[in-house]
């Protein structure tokens, strides 16, 4: 009778924690699977190994829970840590940006009447696509280079069905990694980001788009990365990134124009103790700027050098706000996790406690009959 | 009058305080900058910059960009900037060693340019030190 009582006690409960572990798996899944599996075999065996072995066991896993929550914990504060520092980047290069985007603007205010033609804006029938890719080089931060990644193949089906050719350059670990495996798409370049996106890298990239475009290799490049919109959320968005519009304009695919003078950041604050970000739109001034300013050589020689330079800040910006997202996903991903470590922690030591429990009544049931046969 | 020098990279200002005299290089030529100069626009070439202050020269290694000169203030925009005193000379040397390898070894009309692009960098750095001592 009580053995019977214990074996339903010991099926039911590790049955009840491995349905609430199988939800937990897509984040805990390399501590959780060993687990969930062996839990079987050990109910199945001999009646009374089940209790010691299952508690033993449980032990085990309420042991390897708490480490995988201490992890993820400190992963959750690191990645905090980080995103700080990566509005930090970003407010250091501001001065540059502004004043880059001040004198563009007033520099082509002034050559607005004048026929110019610069290599960098010059429009071409589209033949083919350099798509620049911006992925994270870590995971464990939730969907974040999934959905760029995807957004990607998306982007070269779509060429592919317009009859267009394309060229990938990949940035980032785990982008490098997915295009190795698929050696059906072309890619020029495998480069890696590196912890904090700097102008060197920038500029990596830039030369090589740069050279890619002049020579004529490619018509248009694109770049692919995730915009950072808050620390939730994030967008995977496409950007043209050349043919640059003397304008001083960005425009994505659809043709959306971005004015360049409108210049965005972000910046993290403290809410009621917890970490909101701010996003301010700050209009560039553009009005003092000396109106008998005389250029030293061409105009187009002038516009040769801001473009680059223009260029450049742009991908540094989409590798910051890149940076950004991903390690706003991975705080995110790391805190649902230790969320679900928790709640995990928190039913496995239910289901030992009350094993525990059983095995002691068990064990006083015999005790008992024991006594009683024996009277 | 005095002169203010802002040099500003995509990362950082490296350089933002008051100076004599500058020698700039452009694309059509090195000029020089006083205070009360005329105001003017000008690219700067991947070069060194010459910073007169009293009377000690400093030498910087500009990556290429644009300058405007106007109202006692420089404002110079490039890809990337370093002052000669922070430059390794023995790692400057080896970079320009190898930019030199790649551009013998450089087919077609992209390489060429981006050998031809890396060799002019690595040229300035070592320059910019040369210049110093």
């Amino acid at each position: 009778m009580s053995c019977s009582n214990l074996t339903m006690w010991v099926s039911s409960k590790p049955s009840l924690s491995d349905t609430s572990s199988l939800s937990f798996r897509s984040c805990l899944s390399p501590f959780q699977l060993p687990f969930s599996q062996s839990s079987y075999p050990a109910t199945s065996n001999s009646k009374s190994s089940v209790v010691h072995c299952g508690l033993r066991e449980l032990r085990d896993r309420i042991d390897s829970v708490k480490n995988t929550q201490k992890i993820t914990e400190a992963m959750k504060l690191v990645a905090a840590a980080k995103v700080r520092r990566a509005q930090e980047a970003v407010v250091n290069g501001r001065p540059f940006s502004e004043t880059l985007v001040e004198v563009l603007y007033n520099i082509n205010e002034q050559l607005q009447t004048e026929d110019i033609d610069v290599p960098l804006t010059s429009v071409r029938p589209v033949k083919k696509v350099a798509l620049v890719v911006v992925t994270g080089d870590r995971g464990l931060c939730g969907g974040f280079n999934n959905a760029i990644i995807k957004k990607a193949v998306a982007r070269i089906e779509e060429l592919k069905d317009l009859g267009v050719d394309y060229t990938v350059i990949s940035v980032g670990k785990k982008g490098n990694s997915f295009f190795v495996r698929r050696p059906y798409i072309p890619v020029d370049k495998f480069l890696e980001g590196g912890s904090l996106p700097t102008a060197k890298e920038a500029q990596a990239i830039a030369d090589d788009v740069f050279s890619l475009f002049v020579s004529e290799e490619v018509d248009k490049v694109e770049l692919l990365y995730t915009k950072f919109v808050s620390l939730v959320k994030s967008d995977p968005v496409i950007h043209t990134l050349l043919p640059l519009s003397p304008k001083g304009e960005i425009c994505d695919v659809n043709g959306n124009c971005v004015d360049a003078a409108e210049d965005e950041f972000f910046r993290l604050t403290t809410k009621e103790g917890k970490l909101t970000v701010e996003r301010d739109v700050v209009r560039t001034q553009t009005a003092d700027f000396s109106p008998i300013l005389q250029f030293e050589q061409d105009p187009v020689q002038i516009l040769d050098a801001l473009l680059p330079l223009y260029l450049n800040s742009q991908i540094l910006r989409a590798l910051q706000e890149s940076l950004a997202s991903e390690l706003a996903a991975r705080m995110s991903a790391m805190s649902n996790a230790t969320d679900n470590a928790l709640e995990l922690k928190k039913t496995l030591s239910m289901v030992y406690n009350r094993q525990r429990q059983a095995k002691i009544t068990g064990e006083i049931l015999e005790i008992i009959a024991g006594a009683n046969a024996l009277v | 009058m005095t002169l203010n020098l802002c040099v500003l990279t995509p990362n950082r200002i490296v350089w933002d305080s008051e100076v004599k005299e500058i020698i700039l290089s452009t694309n059509s030529g090195q000029i020089s900058i006083l205070p009360n100069h005329a105001p003017i626009a000008t690219t700067v070439d991947i070069d060194i910059l010459r910073i007169r202050l009293n009377d000690q020269w400093l030498t910087m290694a500009l990556m290429g960009g644009f300058a405007r000169i106007g109202n006692n203030e420089i404002t110079v925009l490039v890809n990337d900037a370093e002052k000669g005193s922070d430059i390794d000379p023995q790692e400057a040397q080896q970079t320009l060693e190898m930019a030199e390898a790649n551009l013998s070894k450089a087919e077609g009309k992209r390489q060429t340019i981006e050998a031809n692009l890396a060799l002019r960098r690595a040229r300035t750095r070592v320059e910019a030190i040369n210049m110093m001592s």
